[in-house]
């Protein structure tokens, strides 16, 4: 499958444009979620800090609690868990959720994010991992780590003063859940419309690029469907395209000098040799009338069918240049195709000796065609069957309308026919080895003149080869 | 009848001249553009013959420039250089007929008759000669009261014979006329064509000397006889 050219540039501009938003997209939410649950972080320093300020006691825990839990964003009280460890001389307190069995001295302590509330940079960890001891940690300052319990992902702060140290866990999993669900909505919301935007975009992006291309196409249109001394005008045009539009003026250009001396060749050859040929002719047409002696105007008239040779010659010749230099000009006109067909018919059934002639032409074949070339077209392709048909042999014609046109078949039997002498068939002046020996006359221009002038209609000439033992011929030309 | 040739090949223009003239027509011949354009635009011509290629102003210029003053004479073009866009621009500018180069003066002059016949109305569509009548326009053939029937090529052939009776005519100017110079002059089709036509006309039965009004002329060609 090949995919338009605008297509595919539309589909490259949209996968370029998805994949860079799509990572902006991911390292944009991951940093959000980031930055918030450093928010945290230093939600949970500051709780920690008040712990170990000296007027909280634990008399007053279960306030502290529901206080501490609302400014979280705690679902239940049992995801808050809070401790006092006091320097010697103090007592300490815990919270009512606090786990026994958790020893904070066994987590892994790290420093908060540069930008948590003490400004501290990143440093080892303030206690040493597997012993903890109280006021091991510069006083005043707050420390971060994250433990497991109870299936449940817990974020723990600590707050380190000469008096004592003040920590603060929380299992914060469902307010992680509730940030990361606010940021989708907002991707979903977010992400649907950046597509559309980019598809759009992209569209936008291929059309713009496109167009020059369209422009230049629809200019190259209409100057080669007019004549070819027209140019495209490109000044207009961005640099790459001006120099498309000057390579494809060159070209045109070249094309025209070659067309020119080609037809001024055909032109000046068919004045130069004709000439003499109608003199000649008319001449002797003459001699012939004022002749009374019929050994004389036998000669004369052997000596006109010589002319006559001559100038089918020179006729087929010139119209083959001709088509070599350009398209060959069409007097159009509305063709019965069926009626020229069966003429065709009847004179084939007066030419023919032995061979069975078999025709199926549908009537009411019309078409848009120059009556004189078709004529030479047909008369070419008949006389070619005639000349090749094995002395008791067939001659096909049939004539059908199709979809895409109307379709000739000229079909004859012939002597064997090896597929490489088949390939030259349409070679100028390449002429068929004689059926058993007969005299075969013509010149071998028929068919490649007959598939010129089925081109100049827009239509084809073809060989189809069935066997070796027959010609089979199929011509399409375009419905009128 | 007036005839207007416009030739600047002087030998072309003498046996086309001798030829016409021949035939009953009267010929001006004039060998430039320039000069046959004033003389076409006096109007006393019947049917002017406009070469192509002229020295001065060529042929389709000189048609351009008659049509151009109104004047609708008929023209008979006379193309031998591109002889397919010569035609198409003739036949655009308003010419009548065309003949390729070479042509045979006697299809120059069929073409003619065929122009006049046209201008001048009915009067001259049956042609009779002896007991035979052939009508142009019904494309009837009769011996007498007895109809023939002819395909159109046959029709073709024996109107060409009956309208010159007496004449004898190649083969080729036969090919060329009833056929056209682009069919395989190489055939006999003008032959078995003659040979059908003599027994559809020998079917009638209305010759005493059973002699076939179509003569062959050892040779030559064909003749219709004067006197049948």
């Amino acid at each position: 499958m090949t995919l338009s050219f605008r297509l595919r540039l539309f589909v490259v501009a949209a996968l370029i444009v998805t994949t860079v938003l799509a990572s902006v997209l991911l390292l944009s939410r991951s940093s959000v979620l980031a930055f918030e649950i450093d928010r945290l972080d230093d939600r949970l320093c500051m709780e920690a800090q008040r712990l170990t300020a000296p007027q909280i006691r634990s008399d007053r825990m279960t306030r502290l609690e529901a206080d501490i839990g609302g400014k979280l964003h705690l679902n239940a009280p049992n995801q808050l868990m809070l401790r006092f460890d006091a320097a010697t001389g103090l007592s300490g307190f815990q919270s009512t959720y606090w786990q026994e069995h958790l020893h904070p001295e066994t987590w892994r302590w790290s420093a908060p994010r540069p930008q948590g509330i003490q400004g501290r940079p990143e440093g080892p960890p303030p206690g040493a991992p597997g012993h903890i001891r109280p006021l091991d940690g510069p006083p005043g300052t707050c420390s971060m780590a994250s433990f497991t319990d109870s299936q449940a992902q817990w974020r723990a702060a600590r707050f380190d003063m000469p008096m004592g140290r003040g920590l603060v866990a929380a299992d914060l999993a469902a307010t992680k859940a509730e940030l990361q669900g606010a940021v989708n909505g907002v991707l979903t919301l977010v992400v649907p419309l950046a597509l559309v935007l980019t598809a759009l975009g992209a569209w936008l992006l291929s059309g713009l690029m496109m167009r020059p291309v369209n422009r230049l196409r629809e200019a190259m249109k209409a100057v080669t469907g007019k004549a070819l001394d027209q140019r495209l005008a490109g000044h207009r045009e961005d640099r790459e395209f001006r120099e498309l539009i000057d390579a494809y003026n060159t070209m045109l250009a070249r094309l025209e000098s070659n067309f020119n001396q080609a037809s001024r060749f055909s032109a000046d050859a068919a004045h130069e040799l004709k000439t003499p040929l109608t003199i000649l002719q008319g001449r002797i047409e003459q001699a012939i009338q004022r002749s009374d002696q019929r050994t004389i105007q036998s000669d004369l008239i052997g000596m006109l069918d010589e002319v006559g040779r001559l100038t089918t010659i020179t006729r087929k010749l010139l119209l083959l240049a001709q088509a070599d230099a350009g398209p060959l000009a069409l007097h159009l006109t509305r063709i019965d195709l069926t009626e020229l067909l069966e003429g065709l018919m009847a004179d084939t059934h007066m030419l023919v000796g032995a061979q069975t002639v078999s025709t199926s032409i549908e009537p009411g074949l019309i078409l848009q065609g120059d009556a004189v070339l078709l004529g030479q077209l047909f008369n070419n392709l008949i006389s070619n069957a005639v000349r090749y048909s094995v002395p008791d042999g067939w001659i096909t014609v049939r004539s059908r309308r199709r979809r895409s046109g109307i379709e000739v078949i000229f079909a004859n039997a012939t002597h064997t026919i090896a597929p490489t002498e088949r390939q030259r068939f349409f070679d100028r002046f390449y002429r068929g080895e004689a059926a058993y020996g007969q005299h075969v006359d013509g010149n071998g221009l028929g068919l490649s003149l007959a598939r010129e002038i089925a081109t100049a209609h827009g239509g084809e000439l073809t060989l189809l080869s069935e066997t070796q033992q027959d010609v089979t011929l199929q011509l399409w030309l375009p419905h009128g | 009848m007036n005839i207007l040739l416009v030739e600047d090949e002087q030998k072309i223009a003498e046996f086309v001249c001798a030829g016409l003239r021949a035939r009953g027509f009267a010929v001006t011949h004039c060998d430039n553009g320039h000069r046959g354009l004033d003389l076409a635009c006096q109007g006393q011509h019947d049917v002017i013959v406009l070469d192509i290629m002229l020295p001065g102003r060529d042929g389709l210029s000189v048609l351009k420039a008659l049509r151009g003053a109104g004047m609708a004479t008929p023209v008979i073009l006379l193309t031998a250089r591109n002889e397919l866009g010569d035609r198409v621009a003739g036949l655009d500018l308003g010419a009548d007929d065309y003949l390729a180069k070479p042509f045979f003066v006697e299809e120059l002059a069929a073409r003619i008759q065929a122009l006049l016949r046209r201008l001048t109305g009915e009067r001259h569509n049956t042609l009779q000669v002896g007991t035979f009548t052939l009508d142009r326009i019904t494309r009837q053939v009769c011996c007498g009261d007895h109809r023939i029937e002819l395909t159109p090529r046959e029709f073709n052939l024996l109107e060409y014979l009956m309208r010159s009776a007496g004449q004898v005519f190649t083969r080729r100017q036969i090919l060329e006329h009833v056929w056209g110079y682009d069919f395989d002059p190489s055939t006999n089709v003008v032959d078995v064509c003659i040979k059908r036509i003599r027994g559809k006309l020998g079917d009638i039965g209305d010759n005493d000397d059973g002699a076939s009004p179509i003569e062959a002329v050892r040779g030559s060609g064909y003749r219709f006889r004067q006197t049948v």
